[in-house]
C-alpha cells in the first residue's frame, strides 16, 4: 500500500472544508446548545436519559439474569445456523462460503472506494465502547447468592438474596479491565491525533474492517465457545466439539481468502484489465447463488458413462447445431425465410411441451427446454443481422446459454449422495439467507420487466402487468405462500412434484417482484419527458433509450425503496415457518423449546435471532446510505 | 417497432427460463431421497405408483419411509441440536423403516404442523403420521384416515399449585373461580370448558399461542391452572417447576381420552398391516422379554411364538410382503416397546408403571394380538 505524506493529506483535507461548514464546538458548548438550551429542553433531556437508563438496566438484568439459560442457545448454535445439514458435508458449506468471501474481497478490491476514517474518530469510538461497558457493569444489579448445591438463597421475607454492591463490582473485575483498556486505548488515539496537523490522518476503512474481522476470528482460537455435545444430559465442551474449535481453522482460511481476493482486486484495478474484471466479477455474482445451490445442497454422483454417451453429445449437438442455425438466420439476405423458420421452430417447441403433458412421446426435459430456447433465439435473430461482430454476439451468447442450461440440467438429474436424515436438510439462518438471496436476485429482473410492462405503450402488456401487480399486491404474502405450498401441487400433472422449497421460492419471488415493480415504476415516472425526447433526438432505438437513458436514472431514484424491499424480503422469510419450513426464527421459537433438555427455553433464542436479523439489516441499510451518497441522491 | 418485439421476446424468454429453473428445483429434493438408479434419474418426471399398488411396494422401491412427525413435541419428536430427530414418535418411525426396509435409519422425517398433517398424507408427501394424532371417529371416517394400534394412551389433565390447595385427588369441581390457561385452537380448550360446565363450576378460560407461553404465564402467576395432555404436564413439572413450589397434576382419571398412534391413508391393507404388525412386534417382544441386547439369544432359545415373530421359522412376515427377518431387525435396531418408552419418556418423568401404558399383564392397556 502506498503511503502518503500525512501532512499533505491533512492539507488536502483542510482545503476540502467548505467555508459554510458549522464551526467546531467544545463539548460544553455543544451540550449547552443542543441539550440544555432552555428549561423545557432540559426536562426532556433528563427524562430521555432516565428512560434510556432504565431500558439499559432492564436489558442487562434480562441478559445476565440467573434464570436465563444461554446454554440452550450455545448448545443449539449449529441448529440455529443450518439445522439438519449433515456434519460430514460441512466442507461444502465452507467451499461455498469461501467462494463468496473471495468474490467479496475481489469486488471490494476492484470497486470499493470507502475512503478513510480519521484516527481521532476511531479513538472516540473506542472511548465510547469502553464507556458503555463500564456503564453496563455499574448498572446491572448484583447477582443472586447461591448455596453449595446451586440453589438460590432466599431472605427471611422470601425474596432472593443478592450480594452487596461492592462484591458485585469486585466480581466483575474482568469487565472493568476490559472497559479501562478500551477506554485508555481510545484516549491515547484521540489525544495523539488531536493536534491540528495530525487531526486528519486517516486509515482506510477497508483495512479497519479487515482487522476487525481478523480480531473476531482470533477469538475463536482463544475462547472455546459454542459447545453442543451432550452426554446423559450434561454438556461436554471437550476440544474439537465446540463450535469455536471446529470452525477456527475454516474461518481463518476465509479471512485469508478475503485478504487475497482484495489484493487481487486492487492489482486488477490498477492493471489494464480493469473493465474486463469488473464485468467478470459482476457475472460471477450473478451466477454464484445458483452455482452454490448445487454445491451446498447436492453431492452429485455423476454417472460418467451416461454423461459421455448422452449428456455431453446432446449439449454439444444443441450448442453447435443451434449456433450454425443462428449463424444462418442472421445472414443479411435471409429475409422472410428466417421468420418462417423461427416460427416453425417455435411451433415444434411448443408442441413438445404439449406432448409432454399428455405423455405422447418421451424426450429428455432438457431437450424440450433447449428446443424452446432455440426457437426464441431464432425469433431474436433478425435483431442481430449485420456485421460479423454482431452475428458473433448472438452465436456466442447461445453457446454460453446452452453450456449453462445443460450443466444445470445434468446436475439436477444426477442423484445426490448427500445422506440426509430428514427433509429439513437446510434450515436456520442458512435457509433464511438462502431464500432471501435467491428471492432478491430473481425478483429484481422480473420486477423491472413488470414495471416496464406497466408503463409500456402496448395495451396488452400494460393490462397484463397491471393486473398481475394488482392481484399479487391485493393478497397477503402468507396466502401466496400457502397457495404455492398447498394448492399448486394439486394442479400439477400426475407425477410432477414441486419440492416445498422450490414452491416457496417461486411464490415468494412472484410476490416480491410485484412490489419491486411498483418501486421501479415510481422511479420511471420521475423521468421527465425531455429525457425521452432527447434520446429520440440523438437517434437511439427504444431498447437503447430504455437501457441507457431511462432505467439507469429510474433505478437510481428508487434506491431507497429498493433497499427497503430487500430488507423486508429478508425479514419476511420468517413467514416460511407457517408453511412448515424451519427458518431461523422457527428454530428459536419452536425447536429449541421442544428439546427435553431445554423445555420451554424460548426468550434467549428469540433475542439472539432478533439481534442477528438486526445486524444484517443494519449493514444493508448503512450500505444503501453510502450508495445514495455516492450517486448523489437527495442532493438534487 | 421491431425493437419492441425484441423486448417482448426477452420478457418471455426470461419467464420461460424462470419456469424451467423452478421445475428444475423441484426435482432436486426428489432425487436426493430417491435411490441412485441412473434410469430413474434420466427422466425428469417421477412416475407415480399406478393406482392399486400398495404404498408398501412404493416404499420398498423408493428405499425410504417418509414419516410425518411434529418436530416440536417434547419427548415425542424433537429436533436435536445436531439436527437429528429424537423421541418416542421418531423411534416408531424407525420401527416402521426397520420392518419394511431392514434399516432403521432409512427414515425421511417431515415435520408437519397440526393443520397440514392430513393434507400431507392425502397428497402423498408422507407415507404415515407419527405425530401425536388422536384417534377419533371423525378422523377415521370423514377425514379419510386409518389408525394403527395405539402406542401411547394420553388424556387431558390439569396442573395447579399445592399452595393453592390442589392435590392429586382434586377434581374439576374444585377449580371454580380459577384462571385456567391452555393453548389456543386445540380441542383441550373445548374439553375443559365442557368438563367445567358439567361439574357446574365457572372458570375464567385464557388461551395463548403455544404451551411454552402458557407455562410461562403459570410460572409468573397469571394462570392458576393450566391444562393439556397429561404427558406434556408431567414433562413441564419435571423440567420447569421452580425451587420451593409444588405443582400437582389432577384429576387421576383424565378428562379426555387421547389414544395416539400411527395414522395413514385409508384402504391400503398391505401397508396398514405392515405398520400395525411392526408396532405389535415391539409390544409382543416386551411381553416375551425380548430386548435389543438379547434378541440374538432369543432367536435361538425363545418360545415358538418368539421364534416365529423374529423370523426363525414359518413365512408369516414374507406372506405380508415384508422380509422374513423384519421384526428381528425392528427389535435389534430400535428395541421393544419398553425400551423405546424408557429411552424417550422416562427422562421427562413419565413412567409406565400404574399408567394406561403399562402392559396388559400389569394392569395397563398395552396389548397385542398373538403372532401366529
Amino acid at each position: 500500500m502506498e503511503e502518503e505524506d500525512p501532512i499533505s493529506v491533512a492539507l488536502k483535507q483542510e482545503e476540502n472544508i467548505s467555508p459554510n461548514e458549522a464551526p467546531r464546538l467544545s463539548v460544553g458548548q455543544w451540550l449547552r446548545t443542543n441539550l440544555f438550551s432552555n428549561w423545557a429542553n432540559t426536562i426532556l433531556t433528563i427524562l430521555g436519559a432516565l428512560a434510556a437508563f432504565l431500558m439499559l438496566r432492564g436489558v442487562l438484568n434480562f441478559v445476565f439474569s440467573e434464570n436465563r439459560e444461554w446454554v440452550a442457545v450455545r448448545t443449539n448454535l449449529r441448529a440455529l445456523m443450518t439445522l439438519s445439514y449433515p456434519e460430514s458435508q460441512y466442507v461444502r458449506v465452507w467451499v461455498a462460503l469461501g467462494f463468496v468471501v473471495a468474490l467479496a474481497g475481489l469486488s471490494a478490491g476492484i470497486w470499493a472506494n470507502w475512503g478513510g476514517l480519521p484516527l481521532r474518530r476511531l479513538g472516540t469510538w473506542f472511548m465510547g465502547v469502553g464507556g458503555l461497558i463500564a456503564l453496563c457493569v455499574l448498572v446491572r444489579e448484583p447477582s443472586v447468592l447461591v448455596d453449595t448445591e446451586g440453589k438460590a438463597l432466599l431472605t427471611l421475607s422470601g425474596s432472593l438474596q443478592r450480594e452487596s454492591f461492592g462484591a458485585a463490582m469486585a466480581d466483575r473485575v474482568n469487565w472493568w479491565i476490559a472497559a479501562l483498556v478500551l477506554f485508555g486505548f481510545g484516549i491515547a488515539l484521540w489525544s495523539r491525533f488531536s493536534s491540528a496537523e495530525r487531526r486528519h490522518i486517516e486509515w482506510p476503512i477497508t483495512s479497519i474492517v479487515y482487522v476487525g474481522i481478523g480480531i473476531a476470528i482470533l477469538t475463536l482460537w482463544v475462547v472455546p465457545y459454542g459447545h453442543y455435545a451432550f452426554d446423559d444430559g450434561t454438556y461436554i465442551a471437550e476440544p474439537g466439539t465446540t463450535v469455536a474449535f471446529s470452525t477456527q481453522m475454516p474461518w481463518t482460511v476465509m479471512w485469508a481468502l478475503l485478504g487475497l481476493g482484495f489484493l487481487l482486486g486492487k492489482f486488477l484495478r490498477s492493471s489494464r484489465y480493469v473493465r474486463m474484471s469488473k464485468t467478470g466479477s459482476n457475472l460471477l455474482w450473478l451466477i454464484c447463488p445458483f452455482a452454490l445451490f448445487w454445491v451446498v445442497l447436492r453431492d452429485p454422483a455423476l454417472d460418467y458413462g451416461h454423461v459421455m454417451s448422452t449428456d455431453l453429445p446432446m449439449g454439444l449437438a444443441f450448442g453447435l447445431l443451434g449456433a450454425g442455425a443462428l449463424w444462418l438466420l442472421t445472414r443479411s439476405d435471409i429475409g422472410e425465410a428466417g421468420r418462417i423458420a423461427a416460427t416453425v421452430l417455435l411451433v415444434v417447441a411448443i408442441f413438445n411441451w404439449v406432448a409432454a403433458f399428455f405423455g405422447w412421446y418421451p424426450m429428455l426435459q432438457k431437450a424440450r427446454i433447449s428446443f424452446l430456447l432455440l426457437a426464441f433465439a431464432a425469433l431474436l435473430a433478425p435483431n442481430f443481422i449485420g456485421d460479423v461482430a454482431k452475428r458473433r454476439q448472438l452465436v456466442l451468447g447461445w453457446i454460453g446459454v446452452m453450456a449453462l442450461v445443460h450443466y444445470l440440467a445434468t446436475m439436477i438429474n444426477t442423484p445426490s449422495t448427500l445422506d440426509l436424515q430428514s427433509d429439513e436438510f437446510l434450515g436456520g439462518l442458512g435457509l433464511t439467507l438462502f431464500v432471501a438471496v435467491i428471492v432478491v436476485v430473481l425478483s429484481f429482473p422480473l420486477g423491472v420487466l413488470l414495471a416496464l410492462g406497466r408503463t409500456s405503450k402496448f395495451p396488452i402488456f400494460r393490462m397484463l402487468s397491471t393486473s398481475y401487480i394488482e392481484v399479487i399486491r391485493g393478497v397477503p404474502l402468507i396466502s401466496v405462500l400457502i397457495f404455492f405450498s398447498v394448492m399448486v401441487p394439486l394442479f400439477l400433472p400426475d407425477g410432477m412434484e414441486l419440492a416445498e422449497l422450490a414452491a416457496v421460492l417461486t411464490g415468494y419471488t412472484l410476490f416480491s417482484a410485484a412490489y419491486l415493480a411498483e418501486n421501479v415504476r415510481g422511479g420511471l415516472q420521475s423521468i421527465t419527458k425531455g429525457q425521452y425526447e432527447a434520446a429520440d433526438a440523438i437517434g437511439l432505438t427504444a431498447a437503447q433509450r430504455t437501457g441507457f437513458i431511462v432505467l439507469p436514472q429510474a433505478l437510481t431514484v428508487s434506491i431507497p425503496q429498493l433497499v427497503g424491499q430487500v430488507i423486508s424480503s429478508f425479514k419476511e422469510t420468517s413467514l416460511l415457518a407457517i408453511i412448515g419450513l424451519f427458518d431461523f426464527l422457527r428454530v428459536a421459537n419452536s425447536v429449541i423449546p421442544a428439546q427435553s433438555e431445554f423445555m420451554g427455553v424460548k426468550r434467549e433464542g428469540i433475542l439472539v435471532v432478533a439481534m442477528i436479523y438486526f445486524f444484517f439489516n443494519f449493514v444493508i441499510s448503512k450500505y444503501s446510505q453510502r450508495l445514495e451518497r455516492r450517486v448523489g441522491l437527495g442532493e438534487r | 417497432m421491431r425493437k419492441n418485439i425484441m423486448w417482448r421476446l426477452l420478457a418471455t424468454l426470461f419467464a420461460v427460463a424462470l419456469a424451467a429453473s423452478a421445475c428444475g428445483g423441484s426435482d432436486s429434493s426428489d432425487d436426493s431421497s430417491a435411490s441412485g438408479s441412473s434410469d430413474a434419474a434420466e427422466e425428469t418426471e417421477v412416475t407415480l405408483a399406478a393406482s392399486g399398488e400398495s404404498l408398501l411396494d412404493t416404499i420398498q422401491s423408493r428405499g425410504t419411509v417418509n414419516c410425518g412427525v411434529s418436530g416440536s413435541a417434547v419427548a415425542f419428536s424433537e429436533l436435536q441440536a445436531d439436527g437429528s430427530m429424537a423421541g418416542f414418535d421418531a423411534d416408531y418411525c424407525r420401527v416402521v423403516a426397520a420392518a419394511i426396509l431392514g434399516d432403521a435409519n432409512k427414515v425421511n422425517f417431515v415435520s408437519l404442523t397440526a393443520a397440514e398433517r392430513f393434507t400431507a398424507v392425502q397428497t402423498g408427501d408422507v407415507d404415515l403420521l407419527m405425530r401425536n394424532t388422536t384417534w377419533t371417529q371423525s378422523r377415521d371416517s370423514e377425514v379419510g384416515m386409518d389408525f394403527g394400534p395405539t402406542t401411547y394412551y394420553d388424556g387431558q389433565q390439569l396442573m395447579g399449585r399445592a399452595s393453592d390447595g390442589f392435590s392429586g385427588s382434586s377434581q374439576v369441581a374444585d377449580i371454580g373461580g380459577s384462571v385456567v390457561c391452555t393453548s389456543a385452537g386445540t380441542t383441550t380448550e373445548k374439553n375443559i370448558a365442557d368438563a367445567a360446565s358439567e361439574a357446574g363450576v365457572s372458570i375464567e378460560l385464557q388461551t395463548f399461542e403455544d404451551f411454552d407461553t402458557v407455562t410461562n404465564n403459570f410460572i409468573s402467576g397469571a394462570c392458576d391452572i393450566i391444562t393439556t395432555d397429561g404427558s406434556a404436564l408431567v414433562g413441564r413439572k419435571a423440567k420447569q417447576q421452580p425451587d420451593g413450589e409444588n405443582w400437582v397434576i389432577f384429576p387421576a382419571t383424565p378428562i379426555s381420552k387421547e389414544p395416539l398412534g400411527p395414522t395413514y391413508g385409508q384402504n391400503d391393507s398391505a401397508f396398514a398391516d405392515a405398520v400395525n404388525w411392526a408396532v405389535y412386534a415391539t409390544i409382543i417382544a416386551d411381553e416375551k422379554g425380548v430386548t435389543s441386547s438379547n434378541v440374538d439369544e432369543m432367536l435361538a432359545s425363545g418360545d415358538t411364538e418368539t421364534i416365529r415373530l423374529l423370523g426363525g421359522e414359518g413365512e408369516l412376515q414374507s406372506g405380508m410382503g415384508l422380509p422374513a427377518d423384519a421384526f428381528y431387525q425392528v427389535i435389534k435396531q430400535v428395541g421393544n416397546y419398553d425400551e423405546i418408552y424408557s429411552r424417550s419418556l422416562n427422562p421427562v418423568g413419565l413412567s409406565r408403571e400404574g399408567s394406561a401404558n403399562a402392559a396388559w399383564t400389569a394392569g395397563g392397556l398395552v396389548y397385542a394380538p398373538p403372532a401366529r
